[in-house]
């Protein structure tokens, strides 16, 4: 089985997933993004809808950080269109797409060290008003990780690498964001946590959370999502189905290791 | 700091902490002492150094050693030490310290304060009302003047408030620090009523001084974004307050509407000249603020646009007054009106600190990245701290201008910048309390230390025969002694007097924030 399916260089060959016609949360149009002269991505196209979790692997450097960067607007595209909820948000700052319900849990965490876990999550809510809302998404948070609730009144900075991970997971979902940006979730944790913290992904996707992934392990990654994107030096080399991505040649020989 | 947060949270301190000390209890148990030995050597130190402080030798008193009221100052000398000397002792032998002594120490230190007060009104009753003075007897440089009563009933009674209620005082920190320091405040114009230039110069300089630290400490400790050149918003401060209380452009605004529009016209060039800086961080924005400081007195010598009067600036400045109320030549109300101004801005201040702008701040500190991404605008989080901090030097230059009566450019030299800064540095930057004891220290050293040295190590001289020491200038080794002062701090307590919890957390760790730029590519 060689490409049946799946696209190949930017170029969508298949529309098969369920869910097609649903709305387009996210949608990148052939974006250009550039770091003073370091041309980071070039030409990408992507889409994630309503429901879906995707899933985006690469290998180092490929451009997949910078492609959320993109999205919650830390970074401005040169040229191409990003569109969230079906409209553009050229030149809204990141604050604006944060309140478009974008939430970004960004690589390497990137807690607010010296405060502690509780302020942590409540400077997530940071701009909600909904008061009830906001109990109602801590205790939410605080469900999905009975370990945050123990460690509420502790300095973020003195956590664990996996408890960090859980504050960061929390701290954007308590902007009760539509849209769930995850730079690496499973980053340096011990692989119990990592089934435990997908586990947590797909329980957050289920209640209706738009999930849009960046993970080393291309395989779990795959297997948690429904559709995923691979990037190459900047550029969408591939991109469908997941258990089509998986059963890819190509992808097994990079990404998997097979 | 756990323990510290948790007493902060709860109005009783956890159990078996009871009676623990915390530093605002030490500090104000420290302040009744001191108030306790200023009561009781201000007459001795009057004589000494009669032009110090604005008292004359007339304010002492003597008469005959004779009288059955010395058994009284007796009794109040063996209370003062009571009071003066046992909360040393806990401090320093750590056997004393905690609960087993501490409760029943404090019952009687309590008892001690009470009778010291009551005392002390007593024998005030009877030397002023009564006029009994003979039934005392000369107590020599002992004797007291009004200002010493009050310095020791209100050392007394502040001593009565930690002692008796010390769970509260360490449960409530900064409502008891309130309560405490609040009165002496309001009562200093009558403590000192003798000596209206010391109240005048003190009031002056320290509330101004207390404001542009409380102002710089928005931008530097609240946002974190070091500001070398805040002087500038001082002199745009100072210089508009001038404009419209003065003869130069014929306009007399009442001081209530100046201090309005002065922290109006401030806060709008604090964001104007903020804007530039956005982007840069650190060191980089240390060294844009400093051409700042640099550039605002420069512009003001060279009279732009006419409006600064030029190197020679603008005299002439009104006398303060609230419209109808003139002042004149009342330093009391001048005194009364700075200190409303200055706890308006203490408590604006903290309610800021607490609310989301301050929160953004601290995440802004912390984190800019991810604060953009928790939905924090950063460009008008920052330049509302720059613009807010501006503000209160409008305030500051209001009353600048009409306690000196003539700004010039020289008034706002980078010294101004630092030893503004060096305020907050000493009581620990981004605490509020800790900048209003660093205001006191630091003012204290400009105003009484440093012109003072040059008598001193001439008296010095004299007494230990080594001429040399007559013959140093210390008002030429200002900045030295400013320089060792602050190194000194860094190394010995390098989060200030009082060091803000961020500060504390940061000394501890080693983390570092990213700046956006920089995840952006930019910088
Ligand atoms: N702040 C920056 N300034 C300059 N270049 C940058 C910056 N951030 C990333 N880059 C460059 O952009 C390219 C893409 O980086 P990106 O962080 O998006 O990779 P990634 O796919 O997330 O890699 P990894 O899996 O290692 O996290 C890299 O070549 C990187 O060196
Ligand atoms: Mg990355």
């Amino acid at each position: 089985m060689s490409t049946n399916g799946l696209s190949a260089n930017g170029e969508q060959l298949s529309a098969s997933a369920p869910g097609a016609d649903a709305g387009k949360v996210i949608e990148l149009r052939e974006i250009d993004v550039f770091y003073g002269r370091v041309n980071a991505l070039s030409k990408v196209s992507l889409e994630v809808r309503q429901g879906e979790i995707v899933a985006l692997i690469g290998s180092n450097g490929a451009g997949k950080t910078t492609t959320l960067r993109t999205i919650s607007g830390l970074i401005s595209p040169r040229s191409g269109e990003v569109r969230l909820f079906g409209n553009s948000v050229r030149g809204l700052g990141a604050e604006h797409i944060a309140r478009l319900g974008v939430g970004h849990a960004p690589e390497g965490r990137r807690l607010f060290s010296r405060m502690t876990v509780r302020e942590n999550l409540d400077m997530g809510a940071y701009s909600r008003n909904d008061r009830t809302g906001i109990r109602t998404d801590l205790e939410r948070v605080f469900t999905l990780f009975p370990r945050l609730r123990e460690r509420a009144s502790q300095l973020a900075g003195s956590l664990s690498g996996g408890e960090q991970q859980m504050v960061a997971i929390g701290r954007a979902l308590m902007s009760a964001p539509k849209v769930l940006l995850l730079d690496e979730p499973s980053l340096g944790l011990a692989p119990i946590l990592v089934d435990a913290i997908f586990e947590v992904i797909r329980e957050i996707n289920s209640k209706g959370t738009t999930i849009l992934l960046i993970e080393q392990n291309a395989l779990l990654a795959l297997k948690t999502a429904s559709r995923g994107y691979v990037l190459e030096t900047g550029s969408v080399a591939l991109s469908g189905p997941s258990a089509e991505l998986i059963a890819s040649p190509d992808i097994q020989r990079a990404y998997l290791g097979m | 700091m756990r323990e510290l947060l948790v007493s902060l949270l709860r109005s009783e301190p956890a159990q078996g902490q009871r009676t623990k000390g915390t530093s605002v209890f030490w500090i104000l148990s420290g302040t009744a002492s001191g108030l306790l030995l200023m009561g009781w050597l201000l007459p001795w130190f009057v004589n000494a150094y009669s032009a110090g402080v604005g008292y004359s030798a007339q304010d002492v008193t003597v008469s005959p050693p004779t009288g059955v009221g010395t058994v009284l100052i007796y009794i109040l000398a063996v209370t003062m030490v009571v009071l003066v000397v046992s909360p040393l002792a806990e401090v320093l032998v750590p056997r004393l310290r905690g609960r087993r002594f501490g409760r029943t120490a404090d019952r009687i230190r309590l008892i001690a304060a009470l009778a010291g007060l009551a005392l002390t009104a007593v024998i005030w009753l009877l030397v002023s009302v009564i006029q009994e003075e003979p039934l005392f007897g000369s107590m020599g440089p002992g004797t007291f003047t009004d200002s010493a009563v009050w310095l020791t009933m209100y050392g007394y009674a502040l001593a009565a408030l930690v002692y008796g209620a010390r769970p509260w005082v360490v449960g409530r920190q900064t409502l008891a620090f309130g309560v405490a320091v609040l009165p002496f405040g309001l009562f200093l114009p009558l403590m000192f009523h003798q000596a209206p230039d010391f109240l005048l110069w003190a009031a002056g300089s320290l509330a101004i001084y207390m404001l542009l630290a409380l102002g710089l400490n928005v931008v530097v400790g609240f946002a974190g974004l070091l500001d070398l050149g805040y002087a500038a918003f001082f002199a745009i401060g100072a210089y508009a307050c001038a404009s419209f209380a003065s003869p130069i452009h014929s306009i007399h605004l009442p001081l209530w509407v100046l201090i309005f529009v002065g922290a109006a016209i401030a806060s709008t060039f604090g964001a104007i000249l903020g804007a530039p800086t956005l982007r840069l961080r650190g060191d980089y924005l240390a060294i844009v603020t400093l051409g700042f400081g640099e550039i605002i007195p420069d512009l003001a010598t060279n009279n732009v646009f006419n409006l600064t009067g030029g190197p020679n600036g603008i005299s002439g400045i009104d006398q303060p007054k609230w419209g109808f109320l003139d002042f004149g030549a009342s330093p009391r109300w001048y005194y009364w009106s700075l200190l409303l101004v200055s706890i308006a801005v203490v408590v604006l201040f903290r309610n800021i600190e607490r609310s989301r702008v301050g929160r953004a701040w601290v995440a802004l500190r912390e984190d800019e990245v991810a604060a953009a991404s928790t939905g924090i605008n950063t460009t008008t989080t920052k330049l509302l701290a720059f613009a807010i901090g501006a503000s209160v030097s409008g305030l500051a230059g209001a009353f600048y201008g009409s306690l000196v009566s003539i700004v010039s450019p020289d008034d706002f030299s980078f010294s101004v910048s630092i030893a503004v800064l060096s305020i907050i540095v000493l009581g620990g930057i981004g605490n509020i309390v800790g900048v209003i004891l660093g205001s006191f220290i630091l003012t204290f050293v400009i105003f009484w230390v440093l012109p003072n040295m040059n008598q001193w190590s001439t008296t010095l001289s004299q007494t230990v025969h080594v001429p040399a020491l007559a013959n140093i200038d210390f008002t030429s080794y200002t900045y030295i002694i400013y320089g060792i002062a602050l190194i000194l701090m860094m190394l010995l307590r390098p989060g200030g007097l009082l060091p803000s919890r961020a500060r504390r957390i940061e000394l501890e760790s080693t983390v570092e924030g990213e700046s956006l730029a920089a995840v952006q590519g930019v910088a």
